[in-house]
């Protein structure tokens, strides 16, 4: 469990006079807090580099002490005044004054402060006193810092050297930790903490200010200097749980914070240091990281009062920007930031009174509108809990959804797709050129191609490889063929025109280059997923896609994906001599290569017997070789053992006998497997068969009768008719009504066993079996309730 | 006595209170399609499933049932999205009704004028930001087999944007196609997850406990308790008669499903002896005659003596394998009977054509096709669409028809 070891420090900073408690609240919740157990935090920890203490972040911070580098030195946090502004721009670049200028980086106070980063900054009726700044924790036991390594109970968050601890510790104990006076209050006991000795209060370190309520935390979302020369930011607030309207959850961790959609600009002189604010992910890995470590998972909505998960899509964004624009930021930046605050304001006047269209949230002018109202008002305790055994792990790794971080078994393709997008935008004048993939489903084929174009983004970002556009279309998404051009057009230059419009704007574009700006000439690379569906009778569109590369002044690379292998050859030859000269085939995967795609998902996870998987995928790769459906089986036999073993353990509670047998019982069989496999392969209509009324059977066993004697496939109601009366009354059944078998086909047609035309045609209908006699045969031929069918099949 | 029957009534009318009792086992469809949905909220993923079964075996009455269980499970974490496929069935029009039942569900502002792209971009942009609430979208598609039409545009939207961590969302397929899955288009099906769930009809132990989950009083229900015991026991003596099995058995042998013994309760139920308030075993006789009723003979019953010799004149005609015939060849073959019987009923040429129009409206007779559209009545090619041996039932059953055609009819089929 979390049992962080604080690493310890230099006594740098004085003791200070108490500090004001200011008027919050909750504001000192780890005096108050107690029985809540977060459950979360549990796992979170519970990482394996406990047995090493000092963390990255903070031995780098400390090293950058002992080093002459002045830059996390603690007195430079020191009485932050208008007066002290040192603040320089960390790129040169031209001074531009009476504008806002906008940096990405500035210096202020001997320590850097970039966009993205997260700060402590002071509350603005602030009666906390900022010239004290204890960068290290006390112990709350002896009240000295001193470089032993520190615990940090789950609890209360507090800090204790392993050998004032009674009894003393040895190492950090592996899993949840939790100090002695937690432990008393827990079991109901009134605890007195130890009082600090005379002359030395108890200091509040940053951590704890801000978890009370005495600090803020907020990112970074823009800097600049006013033309007064004063520094400015933009940030984003981070509150506590306990600001929210539902208050602290049970399941709230204690170093959880939210990330809000709350902006505001504030001076720079209130902000106090960094911070670091982290992803779920990114918190695990920082287990021990010192003090200024924070955990946030939602973001909450300031004014709909919900919570929603936050994604990395931001940060991508932001590393996306990064790239490309390393110089000063123009100011229409501003300007957009104003539209979007203005846009803010009318979500909530279309909201309060008159609705508009243009706000409709459907619309696509509409879509910053109203979606932040989805959130939801609790996070739900589920939610946190995070996966715990290896088979709950393996069910989300199996999931479609869940990317795998490398593709086996095609390498040779990614290779090959990789040195084709390389070879077409490397060259100085970028050919133009196409590539044409195909493969049944299944076969990871966009995959390929997404994680290669992955790789070389990677490569861009590093500066190896020129920079390039990278579009990406499914031709199913597309309302009708000619739409691609319209949503082409609008990836390449963010304007919305009609198909017509936006056709003639591109020929113009990549035919003579005209109407682009100098920036934006860098090659283009199309992916176009499921390119037969852009088949148009004339072939109209797919002519213009692959006439473009071929123009000199285009930079087009297309990469276009399908399932059938002769798609070029169906195409007029025009088009098919433009792009059918480069293809590349992804084969169904064999059974080994489904094995090892599904034990590479599952590495480390004890959840499947090894024949199980091959099992499986023989089963699939004999089948279709579609790597969905192999994952998609083990998943499903997951789950059925999932499920078997949760209703045992549930039967278990009441006869804890059982549950010893069957808590031994973890791992994926043969039969689990074969059972999933029966599900997804099994033909339901042999089953609707067995299933069938009294009536339907003999009228199958009719027909199948009737194809024996006159070996032809169709007959007509009326034979029909006839053939039933006599088998039922040499049989001894009542024979049924006209019309009442009439009911009983149309039931049988309307589930397709068989075939029939509408019922109006009454004598005269036609009918057929949908499937072969020997499927009807059987299914019906043991029935217990008419054994004298099997006679005649 | 008037608030029993509406017990009784509102209760087979309402498929929430017929399928309870499915909810105890664990075998269930049930207890699958739950386990299934509630799985996915809680381990915030993906899943499709595809619930197949005849008409009336409760599909969707079982969707609804889950459904309404996991909200009151967790407050305002699913919503709903029901597309039917006879409505929906065109892609765009899909997409617009998805955003405005997303628009609906969340208080959103909605528009009619958006494109179809917008709607398609709000429904994955809607999945996003719900996965990231922890909130579950559970698509309902009725009718699936119609959505199948096309280029399939829409199911493969849905299923394609559930590839994604972050959206959490359920599609549940209904449809009486047993064969609904193999219609998918290929990347389509790949992307499915071939989760199935079969509904069968109930076995009989199930059947008979399902009618007296129905039919039983309870004791709280605000009536007089005499009344409930005595109602209760005449029930029960009812449903241990011999004769009542054979009356259920009959009745599943033609349609074993829910809905069919839901529709026969509610004629017996309709049936009730209003003076003593207690069921007879004669009304479920009576349901089951007229469940079973024969339409065509019972047409042929009240049809009129002209009507009824053109029918036996087409039989006729058609037994001497002349195979196609119009109304002038009919009433050749009518004068021949007339004057080789001399019977009475000789009647003009309009009067036999009203009578022939008429039989043309009920459907026993009808055009062969549609080709000579533009042609008088008269000369268009007609068949018969009822087969002898009905001919030869509704006769015999009618009261009023002279003996002279029935021997004609015999003496045809005797040929």
């Amino acid at each position: 469990m979390e049992s962080t070891p604080t690493p310890s420090r230099p006594n740098l900073s004085t003791p200070v006079p108490p500090t004001p408690k200011s008027a919050a609240l909750r504001r000192s919740l780890r005096l108050t807090s107690s029985a809540s157990r977060s459950p979360a935090p549990a796992t979170i920890a519970a990482a394996d580099s406990l047995d090493t203490p000092r963390s990255t972040r903070k031995t780098k911070r400390s090293l950058a002490m002992t080093t002459d580098t002045p830059v996390t030195k603690p007195s430079a946090f020191a009485p932050i005044t208008p007066e002290s502004k040192r603040a320089r721009r960390s790129m040169p670049s031209s001074r531009t004054p009476k504008r806002r200028v906008y940096y990405k980086k500035v210096v202020y106070d001997d320590s850097e402060f970039e966009v993205g980063d997260d700060v402590y900054v002071k509350r603005r009726e602030g009666a906390e006193s900022d010239d004290d700044d204890p960068e290290m924790e006390v112990c709350r036991v002896c009240f000295r810092e001193n470089r032993t390594v520190m615990i940090e109970c789950d609890d209360c968050l507090g800090g204790f050297h392993l050998k004032c601890l009674k009894p003393p510790l040895r190492k950090i104990p592996e899993g949840d930790w939790i100090c002695g006076f937690c432990e008393a209050r827990k079991l109901g006991k009134e605890v007195e903490f130890p009082k600090p000795p005379n002359g030395r209060k108890l200091r509040r370190t940053a951590k704890e200010k801000l978890l009370s309520s005495d600090l803020w935390a907020a990112r970074i979302e823009s800097l600049w200097r006013e033309p007064d020369g004063t520094y400015w930011l933009k940030c984003r607030w981070y509150i506590i749980p306990e600001e929210t309207a539902i208050g602290r959850q049970p399941h709230n961790l204690k170093r959880e914070l939210y990330r809000t959609n709350d902006y505001s600009q504030i001076e720079m002189e209130s902000v106090i240091r960094h911070c670091y604010v982290l992803s779920p992910d990114a918190y695990k890995e920082a287990n021990d990281q010192g003090d200024d470590v924070f955990y946030c998972e939602y973001e909450y909505d300031v004014h709909w009062h919900n919570f929603k998960r936050v994604t990395n899509i931001d940060d991508g964004n932001e590393n996306d920007k990064g790239v490309e624009t390393d110089e000063d930021w123009k100011i229409p930046k501003d300007s957009d930031i104003d539209e979007d605050s203005e846009s803010e304001e009318l979500t909530r006047l279309s909201h309060s009174g008159q609705r508009k269209h243009e706000s409709a949230a459907n619309l696509h002018k509409g879509r910053i509108f109203g979606l932040e109202k989805i959130g939801i008002k609790r996070i739900p305790e589920h939610a946190r809990f995070h996966k715990q055994t290896d088979l709950e792990k393996a069910k989300a790794m199996l999931l479609l959804a869940t990317l795998p971080k490398s593709l086996p078994c095609r390498t040779r393709e990614m290779e090959e797709i990789t040195a084709f997008v390389k070879g077409a935008i490397a060259g100085d004048h970028c050919l133009g050129r196409c590539l044409y993939i195909h493969g049944v489903p299944g076969t990871g084929k966009t995959m390929c191609v997404l994680s290669a174009m992955r790789n070389l983004k990677s490569e861009v970002d590093a500066g190896t490889l020129r920079p390039y556009t990278f579009v990406e279309i499914n031709g199913l998404k597309v309302a009708s063929p000619e739409n691609i051009y319209k949503v082409i057009y609008e990836a390449l230059s963010g304007h919305r025109v009609g198909w017509k419009k936006a056709l003639h704007l591109l020929n113009e574009r990549f035919s003579n280059g005209s109407g682009v700006h100098k920036d934006e000439r860098r090659p283009c690379v199309l992916l176009i997923d499921e390119l037969d569906l852009l088949l148009t009778r004339n072939q109209s569109v797919l002519y213009n896609i692959f006439h473009w590369p071929t123009e000199p002044h285009s930079k087009l690379v297309i990469i276009g994906i399908a399932n059938t292998m002769d798609l070029p050859e169906k195409l007029l030859p025009r088009i098919s001599s433009r792009m059918g000269i480069q293809r590349l085939c992804f084969g169904p995967y064999t059974y080994q290569q489904l094995q090892e795609i599904i034990s590479s998902r599952l590495k480390g996870l004890d959840a499947f017997e090894e024949q199980a998987v091959e099992f499986a995928s023989r089963k699939v790769a004999a089948m279709s070789g579609d790597a969905r459906r192999a994952l998609e089986i083990c998943r499903r036999a997951a789950e059925i053992v999932d499920y078997q073993l949760k209703q045992s353990l549930l039967s278990g509670r009441s006869s804890s006998s059982i549950d010893n047998s069957f808590g031994g019982k973890q791992l994926v069989g043969m039969i689990d497997i074969e059972d999933a496999i029966h599900e997804v392969f099994q033909a339901p209509h042999i089953q609707m068969m067995k299933t069938s009324s009294k009536l339907a059977k003999i009228f199958l066993v009719a027909m199948v009768h009737q194809l024996y004697r006159s070996g032809l496939s169709e007959t007509t109601f009326e034979k029909l008719f006839t053939t039933v009366v006599s088998l039922c009354s040499s049989n001894g059944e009542v024979s049924p009504g006209w019309d009442t078998l009439m009911k009983v086909g149309c039931k049988l047609g309307e589930s397709r066993i068989i075939l029939c035309e509408e019922a109006t045609k009454h004598r005269l209908q036609k009918l057929q079996l949908n499937f072969p006699s020997d499927d009807v045969a059987f299914a019906l031929k043991n029935c217990s309730e008419l054994p004298w069918l099997t006679k005649y099949l | 006595m008037a608030a029993a029957l509406t017990l009784l009534r509102s209760r087979l009318c309402d498929p929430t209170y017929i399928h309870a009792p499915f909810k105890s086992s664990k075998q269930s469809n049930y207890s699958k399609l739950k386990e299934l949905v509630s799985g996915t909220i809680s381990d915030s993923c993906n899943n499709s499933a595809l619930l197949l079964g005849p008409r009336g075996s409760g599909k969707v009455a079982i969707v609804d049932l889950v459904l309404e269980d996991l909200k009151a499970e967790n407050p305002d974490s699913i919503s709903v999205v029901r597309l039917n496929g006879l409505l929906h069935s065109d892609d765009t029009c899909a997409l617009k009704e998805i955003a405005r039942q997303l628009c609906l569900e969340h208080q959103l502002s909605f528009s009619k004028m958006a494109s179809s792209d917008d709607n398609s971009q709000f429904m994955i942009d809607m999945l996003r930001e719900c996965g990231l609430a922890h909130r579950s979208l559970i698509f309902v598609l009725v009718e699936f087999d119609l959505f199948v039409q096309g280029k399939q545009r829409l199911l493969y939207c849905l299923i394609d944007a559930m590839q994604t961590v972050t959206s959490q969302a359920v599609v549940i397929g209904v449809s009486c196609r047993e064969d609904a899955d193999q219609l998918l288009e290929k990347r389509v099906r790949s992307r499915f997850s071939h989760t199935k769930l079969l509904f069968a009809p109930p076995s009989r132990e199930d059947m008979k406990s399902l009618v007296e989950h129905i039919l039983y009083l309870p004791k709280n229900a605000g009536l007089p308790s005499e009344y409930i015991t005595k109602f209760n026991a005449h029930v029960q003596n009812i449903l241990n008669d011999k004769r009542f099995k054979q009356i259920l058995d009959s009745l599943l042998c033609v349609d074993g499903t829910i809905g069919n013994l839901v529709q026969y309760l509610f004629r017996v139920v309709s049936s009730i002896n209003l003076e003593s308030g207690l069921l007879s075993l004669e009304n479920f006789k009576n349901a089951q005659i007229s469940c079973e009723r024969q339409p065509t003979i019972e047409t042929l019953q009240d049809a009129s003596i002209l009507e009824l010799y053109i029918l036996v004149c087409m039989n006729r005609l058609e037994s001497k394998e002349q195979n196609s015939y119009n109304f002038n060849s009919i009433m050749k073959e009518y004068k021949s009977i007339h004057d080789a019987y001399r019977t009475s009923d000789n009647y003009g040429d309009t009067v036999c054509l009203r009578a022939f129009e008429h039989l043309l409206e009920r459907e026993l007779i009808s055009y062969v096709d549609h080709r000579g559209r533009y042609l008088p009545v008269e000369f268009r090619p007609v068949e018969l669409l009822i087969s002898s041996h009905e001919l030869y039932l509704g006769l015999k059953s009618n009261s009023s028809c002279p003996a002279i055609l029935q021997k004609l009819l015999d003496h045809e089929s005797f040929k």
